[in-house]
């Protein structure tokens, strides 16, 4: 059963039957992490770096940004019985416009936001796909642990 | 080989522009239109009441009470609000058919086009710009030339994306350079056909900022502007996906910084969810596909 993750939302699950979708990541973030013993893993799709843009609207959603969603993420699988030193970590989003290391970075800063997060928190992305302007999308199977990511007009490439 | 000839020729066959959007741009930015003035705008269509009131009974508005007629419509929504609802009503017709140059999913461009609308008239309220129907309407209909050039795009496709990547040229120069004519300059052509407002004419033609004249009116930056949130809001991309130029000068212009993009994006994103209700205004039998895209 597909399961699809909206923008600004997380879903995870233990159930092998589902194959968990985000669509269109454009300056988005997507997180695939998945424990193969425990067999849960989640899809986190965000849309900014920062909730002190906004703590109230971060209360109301943790999913819109990365400081509050990823956090979120983690503890959720671990709620399932996933462990953090099993997890696989895979990443895929963070699109930009072309031009100006300056201007329009949004990508490039919930990435950078990510990055962040995973260092302080020994966390290693086993994979990812990230930057430049193509529009990605996210599968993340529950059966297998396996990610792809599908570049419109172009194969599907497993991360 | 320029395929200009080929494409001109395709102009000539152009459908009308749908009789009820028409009528209704006249009245855009009006200060006064009345109930009857309305009537005689959407009497020409004989679903769109029905549209008005599926929108205005959205969650998107909010409403607590619920709408019955045209005229409760216009006494809580306002002329303007209602006359967008009308415009994107009426114009469903242009974006009935695909657009696979552009997009995979059936109505992907009728999805842009409403996705932009909605930014521009979020944005025109983020710069207390006064003219929000007028950023609605340009960022509903700014791509039309995605309409008429999908065909050719879509031949040409790998072609094109190659000068994208090699030259690291933005898409609608690639589009100039492959096909002799980019989507903005043939959106240009038929709001020339069309008679469309001369505003909305050069809104259309430059809303990439290729030439010099774009800097020169402030609605056609913002559509540029609209239309680039609306691409990393992600989503409704296209098959060419981010591949424009981005412009500091423009966020200069309107004295926004990084964190303001970020703020639009978050109101954007928040409202998404309601906003879909016009996605809906375009019916056929691809309501599954739309299902699946959540």
């Amino acid at each position: 059963m597909t399961v699809v993750v909206g923008v600004a939302d997380m879903k995870v699950s233990n159930q092998a039957s589902h194959l968990l979708v985000t669509h269109a990541l454009g300056s988005c973030i997507g997180v695939a992490v998945y424990d193969p013993q425990a067999r849960v893993g989640g899809l986190l799709h965000y849309m900014l770096p920062d909730s002190s843009l906004d703590p109230a609207r971060a209360a109301e959603n943790p999913y819109m940004f990365a400081d509050t969603g990823i956090p979120r993420l983690f503890r959720e699988c671990y709620a399932l019985g996933a462990s953090k030193a099993r997890l696989k970590v895979k990443v895929a989003g963070g699109g930009q416009v072309l031009g100006g290391e300056e201007h329009f970075q949004i990508g490039r800063r919930n990435y950078a936001a990510l990055r962040r997060i995973f260092l302080r928190n020994n966390v290693l992305v086993d994979n990812e796909e990230v930057g430049g302007a193509k529009p990605r999308t996210m599968f993340l199977d529950l059966a297998s642990g396996r990610v792809w990511v599908k570049v419109i007009g172009q194969n599907l490439v497993e991360l | 080989m320029s395929l200009i000839p080929q494409i001109l020729r395709s102009l000539k066959h152009l459908p009308p522009f749908p009789v009820v959007a028409q009528r209704a741009l006249t009245l855009v930015n009006q200060p006064e239109v009345s109930i009857e003035e309305l009537v005689e705008v959407v009497k020409f269509d004989p679903g769109i009441t029905a549209n008005i009131l599926r929108i205005s009974n959205s969650a998107y508005f909010g409403l607590r009470r619920e709408i019955h007629s045209l005229h409760q419509a216009l006494l809580l929504l306002g002329t303007q609000e209602l006359l967008k609802i009308i415009i994107a009503s009426g114009a469903t017709r242009l974006f009935a058919n695909g657009t696979p140059g552009y997009f995979q999913e059936h109505h992907g461009l009728w999805r842009h086009s409403i996705s932009c609308a909605l930014m521009a008239d979020l944005l025109a309220r983020e710069l207390a710009a006064t003219e929000r129907t007028t950023a609605f309407t340009a960022g509903l209909l700014h791509d039309i030339g995605k309409i008429v050039l999908s065909l050719y795009v879509e031949q040409k496709f790998s072609q094109i994306m190659a000068v994208v990547e090699k030259r690291g040229l933005p898409f609608q120069q690639a589009e100039k350079l492959v096909l002799g004519i980019s989507h903005a300059e043939v959106g240009g052509e038929m709001a020339r056909i069309w008679d469309f407002p001369n505003r909305l004419r050069l809104v259309i033609h430059y809303h990439h900022l290729d030439r010099p004249e774009a800097f020169s009116d402030d609605m056609v930056l913002l559509i540029y502007l609209a239309d680039l949130l609306v691409m990393m809001f992600g989503q409704d991309l296209g098959n060419e996906g981010l591949a424009y130029d981005g412009f500091p000068q423009v966020l200069h212009h309107f004295n926004l910084r990084e964190r303001d993009l970020e703020r639009l994006l978050m109101h954007f994103g928040s409202s998404w969810g309601e906003a879909k209700v016009f996605f809906g205004l375009v019916g056929d039998g691809h309501a599954v596909q739309r299902a699946h895209r959540g």
